[in-house]
């Protein structure tokens, strides 16, 4: 048996679609429980007063990355087959950039917003309209900024290719770097708590 | 030592169980070359030896006049190569792009270039990749271009084998190739010229012709 | 590694295990152990299927369609809308992407209504309007659907997928996500706080 099982033809698309909607389920309970279905959470990472975001966030990222690395490692996940995005460096930091700005404006972001509207939250159903608008701007403005959007081509890139380390070693700063910020995150929402006299959420 | 473990926060046991799994990363070897695949040798030993993992060039043509349209017909020549002439339907893939194409692993793959040779490399490296439908197109191009674009009459024909020629007249008419009879090759052995590609018929001269739906977010 | 198991279920247990009174609200569970359990997911997405999660592209898919509905002809023209409906062949409304974004809603709604916490509500700071709010809820979603198409992923598709296999760009992505929120979060503060 090797994985990813999708990619070695163990079933067919429509089951595909099966299990995207069980992982979609998972997803959503996760999030929830997260806490990110509520804006006022999402938000207050950006107040330093709950970092929910980064813990969750990061945590997941390191989760995923060491059980990812350690199945490819053994031989079982052909890392190969996974899928990466293609780097495109300018526009990827634009566009975060931007995305940045609608998250603490709009208090959401995609995945999040749709667990907030699944749990009755007006403004979610409102931020949900929004990024369709968004979307359609960006399609009608498509033939405009294509060469923007495929400037800065780099390939599929990792960061241990491009910074020429190795992948396990790699694998081992980003740990540390998460526990790192775990550390600066606890220590921080104290020093916040202190301050206003508020019970982080 | 137990202590020490149960007296820590969870927080800290999940931080602590994180940096050994990153520890052990960092001695854990490249994920990208540890994929291992097991290859049934005997399986492999077989279809070769039988030569069911091969498509004759009439087998081919008669698929592409009929418009059979259930396998993928792979060019592994360089690209130049496939934009002078290539097999009409087939994409080009060169031979170093194999291993990183999107074929799918259930799909009928008939792999040519010149000759046998990079198709026979082609073909085994997708067989240990366990791609199931893999192919090879007897004798390549070269056997394409001898036996279906020019074929040539048979000396002493007898009645049936005549019938047959002019059954491969039509297909190599078909293909923009022509059938050389005894006479005409001598005058035109200079001149054989290859059909120029059409356009229509070649499914995949860029890539936007096939644009598969993309998987990221 | 049993024991780490049992610690970890211990703690759970420990998280759910308070006397709530009826209908009120849970508290959301420890931070770490929703991390796992998402990476768990992510990983699950990956072994299973070879790619990560998303949530953008299920939206970009619709508009897409929906374009294609009502001007086949302007959308045919146009790379970013036709790189979501694909070449025919498949019904584009019959996409990975949005049947897993179905199954958010639906997640996302059990897991809500379990913990009493499915409610109609607006989420804001207490020093705004609710209709400021959904202003600025319009203005946010427009620029994040702007910007995740720009950089080819949301926080999900790009920040979370791809940072956990290390792609160069998503850890940008990630990093600039965090630089934007950061340097507005001052001017919108009346609204969070």
């Amino acid at each position: 048996m090797n994985a990813p099982f999708f990619k070695f033809d163990y079933f067919n698309s429509d089951v595909s679609l099966i299990i995207a909607f069980v992982i979609g389920i998972a997803f959503g309970i996760a999030l929830e429980k997260g806490g990110f279905g509520r804006a006022t959470i999402l938000a207050s990472q950006f107040y330093f007063t709950n970092m929910r975001v980064l813990k969750v966030m990061f945590t997941a990222i390191v989760t995923a990355m060491l059980g990812l690395y350690f199945l490819s490692v053994i031989g079982f996940v052909d890392l190969s087959l996974v899928y990466l995005t293609q780097t495109n460096l300018l526009p990827m930091a634009v566009g975060g950039f931007i995305a940045g700005l609608g998250f603490i404006i709009g208090g959401y972001c995609p995945g999040t917003s749709m667990v907030a509207l699944a749990t009755g939250k007006l403004d979610a159903m409102i931020f949900v309209g929004g990024m369709i608008f968004g979307i359609l701007v960006f399609g009608e403005m498509f033939p405009g900024i294509e060469e923007f959007f495929n400037s800065g081509f780099m390939g599929t890139v990792t960061l241990p290719s491009y910074f020429n380390l190795s992948y396990g070693l790699v694998v081992f700063l980003v740990v540390l770097m998460a526990i790192g910020a775990f550390t600066a995150a606890e220590w921080g929402e104290k020093k916040m708590a202190a301050k206003t006299g508020k019970e982080v959420l | 030592m137990k202590k020490f473990w149960l007296n820590l926060s969870m927080n800290r046991k999940l931080a602590l169980i994180a940096i050994v799994f990153g520890v052990i990363a960092l001695f854990g070897g490249d994920p990208y070359g540890g994929t291992t695949i097991k290859i049934n040798e005997k399986d492999i030993a077989l279809s070769t030896v039988g030569n069911s993992d091969k498509v004759s060039v009439t087998e081919l043509a008669d698929w592409i006049i009929k418009d059979k349209s259930d396998f993928e017909l792979i060019d592994l020549r360089s690209d130049e190569k496939f934009s002078e002439y290539t097999i009409p339907g087939s994409q080009s893939i060169p031979l170093p792009q194999i291993t990183s194409s999107d074929l799918m692993r259930n799909q009928k793959i008939v792999l040519f270039s010149d000759d046998d040779v990079a198709a026979s490399q082609a073909w085994f490296i997708l067989k240990s990749k366990k791609y199931k439908g893999v192919y090879i197109l007897d004798g390549g191009l070269n056997a394409w271009k001898e036996k279906v674009l020019f074929p040539k009459a048979p000396l002493n024909a007898g009645k049936d084998e005549l019938a047959e020629f002019d059954k491969m007249k039509e297909v190599a008419n078909y293909f923009g190739g022509q059938a050389q009879t005894d006479s005409s090759v001598a005058e035109t052995k200079q001149q054989i010229k290859l059909p120029t590609p059409n356009l229509s018929t070649t499914k995949t001269v860029a890539p936007t012709g096939k644009k598969k739906k993309r998987e990221g977010c | 590694m049993t024991s780490i198991t049992k610690t970890i279920t211990k703690a759970l247990e420990k998280e759910d295990g308070h006397v709530h009174e009826h209908h009120e609200p849970k508290s959301y569970s420890n931070p770490y152990l929703v991390g796992i359990g998402l990476g768990l997911v992510l990983l699950a997405a990956f072994v299973i299927m070879g790619r990560g999660l998303g949530a953008s592209g299920a939206l970009s898919t619709i508009v897409a369609v929906a374009v294609n509905t009502i001007a086949p002809e302007h959308s045919t023209g146009n790379n970013f809308y036709s790189e979501y409906i694909g070449d025919g062949s498949t019904n584009p409304l019959m996409d990975w992407l949005i049947f897993q974004t179905l199954g958010v809603l639906a997640g996302g709604f059990l897991s809500g209504t379990i913990s009493h916490r499915v409610f109609k509500g607006v989420e804001k700071g207490p020093r705004i309007s609710t209709r400021m709010r959904f202003v600025y809820a319009f203005i946010g979603g427009g620029l994040l659907g702007y910007g995740a198409k720009l950089a080819r992923g949301c926080m999900s598709g790009q920040a979370l997928s791809g940072g956990a296999v290390l792609n160069l760009g998503s850890w940008v992505f990630m990093m600039m996500v965090f630089a934007g929120g950061y340097a507005a979060a001052y001017f919108m503060r009346r609204q969070w706080t």
